[in-house]
């Protein structure tokens, strides 16, 4: 009796392990061990990811931990290195937790790809799909454009103590100070973006309190939608702006309404080929220097000392593109 | 062999040659489905792995013994590390010699110590359910932990660190070793030591143990304090490992570790539950996670067969429960 339970328990695992092991030996492998599974952004990612995968030849999968614990990104890694891949790419969740981790990586002669860790030591490379100074700027410009280059504005980011936040926000200021003379920040910043509902009531009090109030620059993925909904509730859509990064599915209305004016993403699915891409490249030994031209990333201008491939590969939030966006899970 | 199966069940308990059967039907399978299953490389990368969960997890053991709980033990253990990586700091982070490497791990130690006390003594003295009170202690230390360190990492430790966390002798990797001797410590704690016994005596029935002229108080004390002691060390072996501490690491290990508990026979009410089966669940549960993974099998699947396997091992016992029980009626 209990030999038979535990053959059927055997043969559950055996079942589960067999339906996912349908691999060829010959094509290089890749193992890309992201912050989070489960969740659209990173679901995008490993479409990207197969999608590219199937094309180069490239025996890619992408690990997603149950939640987003260094703890569980570093035995991810560990269990790649055993596995023996070519190549480990990694989205940190903290880059000084995994840096032992990568450094044994690189040991054992794996290749190392990270997105959104410009700062890891233990790399072959690290690429972004945005520089802080692109994605401040390509924010600030748009909000000029649509206020005219003139009146108040405020600024809102996720909490005062996220660092890109902030680096965004300063990044925006500096450009409207620069640029446009006429435009004037109100208040220092507010740090309410990662809610919809302090987002909306910071907003609807900014709006009594300051009646030349003309745009909402909102840096965090709430801060648009509550500000959105504040100016909607004011019926003052197409009076007073308000953009940021936000979730296309979750601000699709919002954007369609003409109460959020747009904002920047960049692409997860993207970000996922490249992945698989540079990977390939490193494998076959492709040198990657200034000038060279790596598909979804253009022609990069590599900073050999940090490691960084820092690209600009925007891509626009607004009425037209929401529901493509929204459509894949964003 | 009948006569090998009593004197293993006799001597470390009725869970164990059931368990061994399944890791090594579990072994099997991913032997036969993952061609590097069977390698140095991933044996040598499971025995990394299992120490902090592992050492976390007998943290866990023993209040569960004594028939409460200890949620606070992922931030205990964090809150030492962050004690530890203070003190390297002071003495010049990268540059810090072993003197204060020394110092840094004794006042860890404190801290963890500490911070298990006090649960124990308000357990102990105010009569308060061990879940609430370590629940409060856990949200406590993370505040704390948050408001410290505004939530980031720290990190630059001088590299000598390197080897205890990453390191091997004789070929077992270091922080297998710090496990192995935690995991006999607590075993000859358990088994051979009057606080053992009164460990497991309050687990059974409190008022019967206070009765009999036990020190219950002074018993739940120790237990939560040598709970903590034993997250301290998981806190300075994090460190060394990820080179870096953040209140957040390891805060997915904390049902695991109960789930190791419960896997290794440990009653949930108390009163039963030896080390060697919790290790031998535990060794499951990481054969288990990295099969799946050379297999490229997704995170949540190996979440769910965790999960599955649980509800399987409680299915056997009934069975075994049920087999013995007609053994002893043919014997009447």
């Amino acid at each position: 009796m209990i030999r038979k339970l535990l053959g059927t328990v055997g043969g559950v695992v055996l079942a589960a392990g067999l339906a996912v092991s349908a691999q060829a030996q010959d094509k290089p492998s890749m193992g890309i061990v992201v912050k989070i599974g489960g969740i659209p952004w990173f679901n995008a990612m490993e479409m990207g990811i197969k999608e590219k995968g199937a094309e180069l030849g490239v025996d890619a999968v992408m690990v997603g931990p149950t939640s987003a614990d260094p703890a569980l990104q570093v035995r991810a890694i560990e269990d790649l290195i055993a596995k023996g891949v070519d190549v480990i790419g990694v989205v940190p969740n903290d880059e000084a937790a995994l840096e032992p981790v990568l450094e044994k990586a690189r040991a054992a002669g794996i290749k190392v790809l990270a997105h959104e860790g410009p700062g890891l030591v233990n790399v072959d490379w690290d690429f972004e799909l945005a520089s802080v100074q692109g994605f401040g700027e390509a924010h600030a410009e748009l909000l000029a454009q649509k206020m005219g280059g003139a009146g108040e504005y405020a600024m809102f980011v996720g909490s005062l103590t996220v660092p890109l936040h902030n680096a965004w926000a300063d990044a925006a200021n500096a450009y409207i100070a620069a640029k446009y003379p006429g435009m004037t920040l109100i208040g220092e910043r507010y740090g309410v973006a990662e809610s919809v509902d302090e987002s909306r009531k910071t907003a609807l009090d900014l709006m009594a309190a300051n009646p030349g109030l003309k745009g909402f620059l909102a840096f965090g993925s709430q801060g648009p939608i509550g500000a959105g909904r504040a100016i909607e509730e004011m019926r003052k859509a197409g009076e007073v702006h308000v953009l940021g990064p936000f979730s296309p599915g979750q601000g699709r209305q919002l954007v369609k309404d003409g109460v959020i004016s747009g904002g920047f993403m960049w692409n997860p699915a993207e970000a996922g080929r490249v992945f698989v891409t540079m990977g390939k490249m490193l494998v076959d030994g492709a040198e990657i220097t200034s000038g060279t031209d790596i598909p979804g990333l253009g022609v990069v201008e590599p900073d050999v000392a940090g490691k960084d491939i820092i690209t600009d590969n925007l891509i626009t939030i607004n009425a037209e593109t929401v529901d493509g966006l929204a459509d894949l899970g964003l | 062999m009948r006569a090998m199966i009593t004197a293993i069940t006799r001597r470390f308990g009725p869970e164990v040659p059931a368990l061994v059967g399944f890791l090594a039907v579990v072994v099997a399978i991913f032997g036969l489905a993952a061609p590097r299953f069977l390698s140095l490389a991933n044996f040598d990368s499971m025995a990394f792995q299992l120490p902090e969960l592992g050492l976390l997890t007998l943290a866990m053991l023993v209040p569960i013994i004594s028939g409460g709980l200890n949620l606070a033990i992922i931030y205990t253990a964090n809150i030492a590390g962050l004690t530890l990586a203070w003190v390297l700091l002071q003495f010049g982070g990268a540059e810090a010699g072993p003197g204060a490497f020394v110092l840094g791990v004794a006042a860890a130690l404190l801290v963890g110590a500490a911070a298990g006390a006090v649960m124990g003594l308000v357990i102990a003295h105010i009569g308060a359910h061990p879940i609430l009170v370590s629940l409060a202690m856990m949200i406590f230390l993370r505040g704390l932990g948050e408001f410290l360190t505004r939530g980031g990492d720290i990190s630059g430790f001088p590299s000598y660190l390197a080897p205890i966390g990453h390191g091997s002798v004789l070929g077992l990797p270091v922080p297998m070793l710090i496990f192995l001797v935690a995991a006999l410590v607590w075993h000859v704690m358990l088994t051979r030591t009057r606080h053992g016994f009164a460990v497991y005596m309050i687990g059974s029935n409190i008022r019967a143990a206070a009765y009999s002229g036990l020190h219950t108080r002074r018993t739940l004390t120790l237990i939560y304090t040598l709970s903590g002691v034993l997250c301290a060390v998981a806190g300075i072996l994090m460190l060394t490992r990820f080179n870096s501490v953040r209140v957040g690491h390891g805060e997915a290990l904390l049902l695991i570790t109960v789930l190791a508990c419960f896997l290794g026979g440990v009653d949930p009410f108390g009163g039963f539950g030896r080390v060697l089966p919790v290790v031998l669940a535990l060794v499951i549960l990481q054969v288990l996670s990295s099969g799946l993974n050379l297999l490229g099998a997704n995170q949540h699947l190996s979440t769910a067969v965790w999960g599955l396997f649980l509800i399987g091992v409680m299915i056997l016992r009934w069975v075994a429960g049920k087999v013995g029980q007609g053994r002893k009626r043919k014997d009447l």
